[in-house]
């Protein structure tokens, strides 16, 4: 087959298309769908690319997930007051249904109080799984099924360390941030007010698998290619320890705030054991999630709506795996439950 | 105080801004056409350019350098991907092209709805950066547009490119 005949093969007949149809379509769609853009403008990405420019890429979508969980743990924080005492370890896994209303309220997490890192996380790669083993004293599970296109000859490999968090919270930055939102929050009681959570996190160990296309710097204009084909991730669940806070009123408190609607709040409050459950916020706008068995345990699949991407999120052991990547939901659940 | 910001612009009413028109206008016509290689369908090509701005609107800032890189990859990854999912499910369509387009000489129409099938299932069996690769470069784009969208140096491109071409001639001739 001559370079002409695959010309010829891969033309096709363009018919000449309307644009502006096709652009009251999507508007049409955005307006129904009731769609968010993340950001407006690339000066609002700007900054946060700034502030990550040195994390590599997978740590990116690590982070991401872990702050995403972090708010919706302090959410569901319940327990028994003593001076310390834990709040949080995650057994399991639940879908938490989450709207664009829930993330506004819910994203407020900055504006109850600070979050200080006394350890923060910094990840670095590893040549290869035993060097990941030895820097995190985990057993590593690792694939033994992987789709066809990802190859192990193209993985990389990274650590987490422990990580340790303090956030405190604080009444004054409640009624400044609720006020820039034209609300009035409900008074913090006086026992939250300046109370702090210790909050764990890690050591992790990711395996990056891509098809050779993916670049190595998240500041590549590829922006889409540079999303991995696959991507595993274990750590040790977040770790979520209180000072003494009684917690019942915590959680009053965090589900009365103006931000986190009823429906969400109804919804934190059904999960049966909310000191072991993580809830994984699932955007209902933009992914759609299901109960899956995965490794013999209870998972949540979620899948990205536009097909692109999916994932799977589950804890066994005292570890919280997630497996996630541009793949259908069986080659993701076939790698999940390959892992051993 | 960002994440106040943040805030408000999740919650601002959902609505197309100047750039994203600017961007759509600009950028649809080749979308479609890269997606169209692929889907060998223009009503299913429109439908992934549709999908393929969406993603990027939840995710991407309009006036982003990266915008028509991003969309070329996202364009030609969510066709193989459908047609993918279809050359599983073992779907044939043939007949339904040969439907839609009566005004074509039927055995001229028959033809090419077996050379479209024939191009679907190659591209649908080969590695997918090397049916990416083919499928952008037939669409037009430039090496140095190859290399941005899908993350490659320019220098390899040629490379890369011939061994596609390889691949694709032993999936559509095996």
């Amino acid at each position: 087959m001559s370079e002409h005949d695959i010309e010829r093969l891969m033309t096709v007949a363009e018919r000449p298309v309307d644009s502006e149809s096709a652009l009251a379509r999507i508007r049409e769609r955005i307006e129904r769908e009731r769609i968010q853009p993340i950001n407006r403008t690339v000066a609002g990405r700007e900054r946060g690319r700034r502030d990550g420019a040195v994390v590599s890429l997978w740590i990116k979508g690590l982070a991401a997930a872990a702050s995403v969980a972090l708010i919706a743990t302090l959410l569901t924080v319940s327990g028994v007051a003593e001076t310390i005492i834990t709040l949080f370890e995650p057994k399991t896994v639940v879908a938490v249904p989450i709207t664009s209303a829930d993330l506004t309220g819910a994203a407020g997490l900055t504006a109850y109080g600070t979050l200080t890192w006394s350890s923060p996380p910094k990840p670095y790669d590893v040549p290869d799984i035993a060097t990941a083993e030895k820097a995190t004293g985990m057993k590593v599970l690792v694939p033994s099924q992987l789709p066809s296109g990802v190859s192990v000859a193209n993985a990389r490999y990274g650590v987490m360390d422990r990580t340790t968090a303090t956030y405190t919270f604080s009444a004054d930055k409640t009624r400044a941030a609720a006020a820039l939102l034209n609300r009035t929050a409900p008074p913090m009681p006086a026992n939250i007010d300046g109370s702090k959570l210790f909050i764990t996190g890690g050591p992790a160990v990711v395996q990056y698998f891509d098809d050779g296309t993916a670049p190595k710097s998240a500041t590549s204009a590829g922006a889409f290619a540079s999303l991995p084909r696959l991507i595993i991730a274990q750590g040790k669940g977040p770790l979520v320890q209180s000072d003494g806070v009684t917690v019942e009123q915590l959680q009053q408190y965090l589900l009365a705030q103006p931000g986190i609607t009823p429906a969400l709040a109804a919804q934190i409050r059904a999960i049966k054991d909310p000191s072991s459950t993580l809830p994984v916020p699932i955007p209902v706008d933009m992914a759609t999630s299901k109960t899956v068995t995965v490794q013999g345990v209870q998972g949540v699949f979620v899948g990205d709506s536009t097909g692109l991407g999916s994932a799977v999120i589950w804890s066994k052991d005292g570890y919280v795996f997630g497996v996630a990547g541009t793949l259908t939901e069986s080659q993701i659940l076939a790698v999940a439950n390959s892992l051993h | 105080m960002e994440a106040v910001a943040a805030l408000r612009a999740a919650g601002a009413a959902p609505g197309l801004t100047a750039a994203f028109e600017a961007l759509f206008r600009r950028e649809y016509p080749r979308v479609v056409g890269i997606a169209q290689r692929i889907v060998r369908d223009a009503d299913e090509a429109e439908d992934v350019a549709q999908d393929v701005f969406v993603a990027f609107y939840r995710k991407h800032p309009a006036d982003a350098g990266y915008a028509p890189a991003w969309l070329y990859a996202a364009a030609a990854h969510t066709a193989l991907n459908a047609i993918r999912s279809r050359e599983r499910r073992g779907r044939r369509e043939t007949v339904h092209t040969l439907e839609r387009d009566p005004a074509v000489d039927p055995q001229r129409s028959a033809e090419e709805a077996e050379s479209h099938a024939e191009v679907r299932a190659a591209l649908a069996r080969m590695d997918e950066r090397a049916a990416a690769l083919l499928v952008l470069r037939h669409s037009g784009l430039s090496y140095e547009e190859i290399a941005a969208a899908l993350g490659l140096r320019r220098s390899s491109i040629g490379t890369l490119l011939g061994r596609a071409e390889d691949a694709f001639r032993r999936e559509v001739t095996r």
